[in-house]
């Protein structure tokens, strides 16, 4: 069939395996081209669907992630336990290993470092580590909370240098030092796109959250006694366990996916506003949290709060990953696969023809099993 | 010699076994008379997953309808192909992983409270104010004493600022000096009050507002609170423990509280000393001439 939208002849399918669009009348969805209603690593979702699983763990077919999805729930009911039996101190560190865990194992399920498990996992979550520890030291010398704490006999009202520091300084510098790992990635070359960059990006920003977690809760890991009343740690649980490293592992996904499109040449509002986005966000979060925690607001409308952010991170992460799968799927040339996403055996090209998954987003064993076939230069005159 | 895509005409390498242009099996279409049946798909493609696989086509047109003779080959090609070896971790490794987890993490967590918790809260922290009296015991007014040396005040309260000492921040009500380290500070605050009420019911209305800042607020070690004076005036000191959480950062810390009333209740008088729940000794070292100078106003 020719496609409705790049009009090259391509295999009959709902979508062009070259360019992704969605074939035939979808107006009541939207722009066919673009195919929003379709997300490109999961196309059973919608871009907007702010998804934890299929936007951080991108190369995983649905039934993966409904394992991962499983794992992470069993992993939460864990924290619920430990918290419930007055179990803190082990509640806390298991909300500081969880999502790191569990990513690591995505890691190794879909081998995004491809040969280099050494190299890519020591510069993305070991340099994620490294970096934690250097600016929760740093952290430490310039915001003491003791100093910022409350003082109901005073009536200095909210402390604007407690906020600057923590709501702008910390997030700022932060940002600006997590992407670090993965920007001095060796042989990166071999990790030539967008979702490469954003798997790695995660990976360091959630090494660096679980340093921050446990340098961060060391001092509470040492005084707690063995077993105390459980209290309103569950808030705090939460966001240790959840918010906290889904926010540093997305920002610092959509800041090194943003540097990869710039490293493919583009460089554009999109990958701009990814930067901003992530940074805007975490000052948001840090410092929105900073000013509830000071005003005594409720903590269920900080967890609110942080849920929010969080999910805007994540609805921006699948636009920007979605777009960057539609303009790189295509040069990946015929060969036969697997969809990673329907499991179907197809002959395709960038995309699966079935469910329109970029197959840049598959797990690098199916990658590897791709049989190329060579463009005839007959085909290749016709299209020039 | 090239081959021809019976499908979309293109020119292909000889050798390829499918177009280039189209994907195409080029023998298999070749060779399949237009009227056979199409290849059986394999037992794993019978059934291929619901949610993944894009609905009937109610939302959108279906692609236009292939020629009632044609077999589309792309989602079914030959038996002989190899399936790819897709990379899968088993479901009950993934999960296991997780409960391996959090097994080992509640066994590390319990062993380091056990190991290093306990000792810095269960042994309760002795107050160290002056003068704490068994309740209703009479209150000694002090006579107010010139302050040697540096001092800070406001229209309700005078208090001396030792070597190294800072004021952080004042106003009409309260001074609050921060020690010399920066690991605590101490606040003194005294102010008119209508209604009238008791130390009672202000130490009910401080627990309120500390526990709504600091949630897993509890008073410390099983510490009950004592009854004494402090710069003349009677009162009830008491101490809570509680959690800073703040810019992920989580810090043990206590309070050692003094509320106190004049005999009508029409004034209110407190002081309280904020730190780690590790350095709180010291601090009440480091501010004991602070406590001992402290020149209540309001009477």
């Amino acid at each position: 069939m020719r496609c409705d939208h790049c009009s090259h002849d391509v295999p009959d399918g709902v979508f062009c395996t070259r360019c992704g669009a969605h074939q035939g009348t979808t107006e009541e969805f939207g722009n066919a081209k673009t195919r929003e209603h379709r997300y490109a690593a999961h196309p059973g979702e919608h871009v907007a669907q702010p998804s934890v699983l299929t936007t951080l763990m991108p190369h995983l077919g649905h039934h993966k992630i409904h394992e991962f999805r499983w794992a992470f729930i069993a992993g939460l009911a864990g924290i619920l336990v430990l918290y419930l039996a007055g179990l803190i101190s082990a509640a806390i560190l298991l909300s500081a290993f969880l999502v790191p865990v569990l990513y690591l194992i995505y890691l190794y399920e879909a081998q995004v470092y491809r040969d280099e498990p050494a190299i890519v996992l020591g510069f993305t979550l070991g340099g994620g580590i490294i970096i934690g520890i250097v600016a929760t030291v740093f952290e430490r010398i310039v915001y003491n909370p003791l100093q910022y704490s409350a003082n109901p006999f005073s009536h200095a009202g909210v402390s604007v240098g407690g906020l600057l520091i923590v709501g702008l300084l910390l997030p700022v510098v932060q940002e600006a030092l997590k992407p670090l790992p993965a920007f001095f990635l060796p042989k990166r070359a071999d990790f030539p796109e967008t979702v490469d960059g954003l798997v790695f990006g995660i990976a360091a920003g959630l090494g660096f959250s679980l340093a921050q977690a446990l340098i961060g809760f060391s001092e509470v890991l040492t005084a707690l006694p063995a077993h105390v009343e459980p209290g309103n740690w569950i808030y705090d649980l939460t966001t240790l366990a959840v918010f906290q490293p889904l926010l540093q592992g997305s920002a610092t996904g959509m800041i090194v996916a943003a540097i990869w499109r710039w490293r493919r040449g583009r460089l554009a509002g999109r990958e701009i506003g990814a930067v901003a986005m992530a940074v805007i966000a975490h000052i948001a979060f840090a410092g929105g949290t900073q000013l509830m925690k000071e005003t005594s607001v409720n903590s269920l409308f900080i967890l609110v709060w942080q849920a929010a952010i969080v999910g805007a991170l994540l609805i921006y992460i699948r636009y920007l990953l979605h777009h960057s799968l539609l303009e790189e799927a295509a040069h990946m040339g015929y060969a036969e696969t697997v969809c990673a996403n329907c499991h179907m055996h197809i002959v395709a090209s960038g995309f699966c023809p079935n469910c329109g998954m970029a197959l840049t987003a598959a797990p690098n064993a199916v990658k590897r099993s791709r049989r190329p076939r060579v463009e005839s230069p007959a085909s290749a005159a016709r299209k020039s | 010699m090239a081959l021809t895509c019976a499908r979309c005409g293109a020119q292909n390498p000889d050798g390829n076994q499918f177009c280039s242009a189209c994907g195409t099996p080029l023998t298999a279409a070749a060779a399949a008379p237009q009227s056979a049946p199409p290849p059986a798909p394999p037992s794993w493609l019978a059934t291929p997953p619901q949610p993944a696989a894009p609905a009937a086509p109610v939302a959108y047109a279906s692609p236009p309808p292939a020629p009632a003779a044609y077999a589309s080959p792309y989602y079914a090609p030959a038996a002989a192909m190899p399936q790819a070896p897709v990379h899968r971790t088993p479901w009950i490794l993934i999960v296991s992983a997780i409960v391996a987890l959090i097994v080992v993490m509640a066994g590390c967590g319990t062993a380091i409270a056990l190991l290093g918790g306990k000792a810095s809260i269960s042994g309760g922290i002795t107050p160290d104010l002056p003068s704490p009296s068994p309740a209703g015991s009479p209150s000694p007014v002090a006579s107010p004493i010139p302050i040697q040396g540096p001092s800070a005040t406001n229209p309700v309260v005078t208090v001396p600022v030792p070597a190294g000492w800072a004021v952080s921040a004042k106003d009409n009500e309260s001074i609050t000096l921060s020690d010399p380290n920066g690991l605590g500070f101490v606040s003194v605050a005294s102010g008119l009050q209508n209604p009238h009420m008791t130390a009672q019911q202000q130490k009910a209305d401080f627990d309120t507002v500390w526990k709504s800042k600091y949630p897993d607020t509890v008073e410390c070690g099983g510490v009950r609170p004592t009854t004494g004076s402090l710069g003349g005036v009677q009162g009830i000191f008491w101490q809570l423990c509680f959690t800073i959480v703040s810019s992920g950062r989580s810090l043990p810390a206590e309070t050692d509280v003094f509320v106190g009333t004049n005999a009508d209740g029409s004034t209110w008088y407190g002081v309280i000393l904020v730190t780690a729940q590790t350095y709180m000794q010291n601090l009440k070292s480091e501010a004991a001439p602070i406590l001992k100078g402290i020149q209540w106003k309001l009477k």
